[in-house]
């Protein structure tokens, strides 16, 4: 699953379109959802986007495979032309400084990006949004660093009263292929075959039932070993457990030994 | 367990990170200019990114960053338990380098640290005035012992640092420990026969199986001719053993194979020691679940995971018994339990 979130109804506007996304009620936010993803409109600001992704993910808590895409506008110096997309690998806040991990090639201008707290009309040396830090706090909790992304484009030079909703909608869309990219860049790059499926883990806990929290986790090593070293090899079938005690010890000898030899 | 994306691989430091302090610094520039299509992002402290939770060390080592900064504190520790220290009075291991190049399943960096990616400390020189006061005595120091300095050896020139160091003080002795076969880079040093090259070796099926991206045991012992040729004095270490169900045919033509190679006289010691490691780094390396080695039933003892003594006792009994036919005792070191 790819959580896609956005501070602004009209950042989203495009992506809706561009993934068929339909709306869900479940959370009192403002959501999409399809197959793959999950769009969230957090609303502007750290603290709405805090609150939003916190909500997010609490109820829908991620898998190891799942990945996180902040997308937005951002005001940036005169060097990033209107339009461009950005990969952020650095957030500041304050002396505060987060990095997400970006463990893939992609084509996109990388650069560091300042998260204020109002919309900003000075000139600054970075690119500047009002979401970023805030996503990046809330999402560390339930993702690695590498499973999280920073698409910003750049929407003004720090002339914020020229920014419509129109053409926040416009930027968005026009940058859709690299939202593609870095979607599946990152879905790629989280992405790690569980040692066990589901079925062998079903049958996994049924044994590991039998036995002592200590011998479970010897048990669990031992199988860990033999699908890590044999991956084309099927787990070998369990056997009746015996009602005593020491016979269950000494079948857990015997199943260690098979799958370690 | 390693994600499944290897086609997605980016390039060898893709990144620097650079310590505000340090970007004007000579070796910076060096570096910089070596790796010109890099990202470069400035940070105030490596720990910022070295240091990050929720970091995974699987994902990063398909794509290795690199940090430079100053070290603070101490570059010099005591020589681990876990090594031998040959005798010396003193033995100090020297951590200029956090992280390693190469990406062994076995290795317990992947349980010490918390990122796979490379922090080069570009002040070698304190290591330099930290070790003078120590060198009035008989003194051992491992450089390469929480990387494999050689193989970086291209963007750091640390080795030939340590060695231009080591040529000035009779009481110190380096060991440059090794999978690299980087000798290009020792070419142009003269030899100090205080100084002693150790390349670690394993054989093919399980370079291939466990120690990613390292070089072929063709190219390490290529390497390892080379420097003989060149008047190094070398040490062969058959160490970390990995116990697998052939062990019988892998070490011991491990050995034949070397010794077909290279004329056992021209070695200083062989050293054979069984996978070892405490159980903390070994409780990291579970949770990493990347390679059977992490999940054996190892024993535990007194904090050390060891292959249980039997096995640990074969093991070393076999290859003691192969490596007898071309060295004298003398010249076997085996690291056992005590």
């Amino acid at each position: 699953m790819i959580y896609i979130i956005t501070a602004l109804d009209a950042e989203a506007r495009a992506l809706i379109d561009h993934y068929h996304l339909t709306r869900d009620f479940t959370l009192p936010y403002t959501l999409y959802k399809n197959e793959r993803m999950v769009l969230l409109v957090s609303g502007m600001g750290k603290t709405n986007a805090l609150m939003a992704v916190s909500a997010l993910l609490g109820w829908r808590i991620p898998n190891p495979a799942d990945c996180l895409i902040n997308i937005g506008v951002c005001g940036a110096p005169d060097a990033y032309p209107i339009g461009e997309a950005l990969l952020i690998h650095q957030i500041f806040e304050g002396d505060r400084r987060y990095y997400p991990d970006i463990l893939y090639p992609h084509s996109l201008r990388e650069s560091s990006i300042k998260c204020v707290d109002g919309v900003q009309s000075v000139l600054d040396e970075y690119p500047v949004d009002m979401e970023s830090s805030a996503m990046f706090q809330a999402s560390a909790r339930f993702f690695k660093l590498h499973q999280m992304a920073f698409v910003k484009i750049v929407s003004d030079h720090f002339t914020p009263e020229t920014v419509t909703k129109e053409r926040v909608i416009e930027l968005i869309r026009s940058n859709l292929h690299n939202v593609d990219k870095v979607c599946a860049a990152v879905e790629k790059v989280s992405l790690s075959d569980p040692l066990f499926d589901q079925t062998e883990q079903e049958e996994i806990g049924r044994l590991k039932s039998h036995f002592t929290k200590a011998q479970a986790s010897a048990l669990d090593d031992a199988l860990s070993y033999f699908r890590l070293k044999y991956p084309q090899k099927r787990l070998p079938s369990y056997p009746d457990i015996p009602d005593s005690k020491r016979e269950r010890s000494q079948l857990l000898e015997a199943l260690i030994k098979t799958l370690t030899h | 367990m390693k994600p499944s994306s290897k086609h997605l691989l980016t390039r060898l430091f893709s990144h620097l990170y650079i310590e505000r302090s340090i970007l004007d610094h000579p070796k910076t520039h060096k570096i910089r200019a070596k790796f010109s299509e890099s990202q470069v992002i400035v940070i105030d402290h490596y720990k910022e990114v070295f240091n990050r939770s929720s970091q995974s060390f699987a994902a990063q080592s398909n794509s290795k960053k690199l940090i430079l900064a100053r070290k603070e504190g101490k570059f010099l520790h005591e020589g681990s338990q876990y090594s031998d220290g040959f005798e010396h009075e003193q033995f100090f291991y020297a951590s200029s380098v956090m992280g390693c190049l190469y990406d062994c399943d076995y290795c317990y960096l992947q349980g010490l640290y918390p990122s796979a990616n490379t922090v080069l400390f570009i002040n070698l020189e304190d290591a330099f005035e930290q070790l003078r006061p120590y060198l009035g005595k008989d003194t051992l120091v491992a450089t390469s012992y929480d990387t494999d300095t050689l193989a970086i050896e291209s963007l750091t020139h640390q080795t030939r640092e340590w060695l231009e160091f080591a040529a000035e003080y009779e009481q110190l002795h380096l060991e440059i420990r090794t999978k690299s076969a980087n000798i290009n880079a020792l070419k142009s040093i003269t030899p100090n026969s205080r100084v002693t090259l150790a390349w670690t070796l394993s054989p093919q099926e399980i370079i291939d199986r466990y120690e990613h991206t390292t070089p072929s045991l063709e190219k390490r012992l290529n390497a390892v001719i080379e420097a003989i040729a060149l008047g190094w004095k070398v040490r062969l270490c058959i160490d970390p053993v990995i116990y697998t169900e052939n062990f019988d045919i892998l070490y011991p033509t491990l050995i034949d194979r070397i010794f077909s190679l290279i004329d056992p006289k021209a070695i200083e010691h062989l050293t054979l020691g069984s996978f070892r490691m405490s159980q903390n780094h070994l409780r990291a390396l579970k949770k990493l679940r990347r390679s059977d080695v992490a999940f054996y039933p190892y024993a535990v003892s007194h904090d050390m995971a060891t292959y249980p003594e039997s096995i640990e006792t074969y093991i070393l009994e076999q290859l003691g018994i192969k490596a007898d036919e071309y060295l004298p005792q003398e010249r076997i070191r085996t690291w056992q339990r005590q």
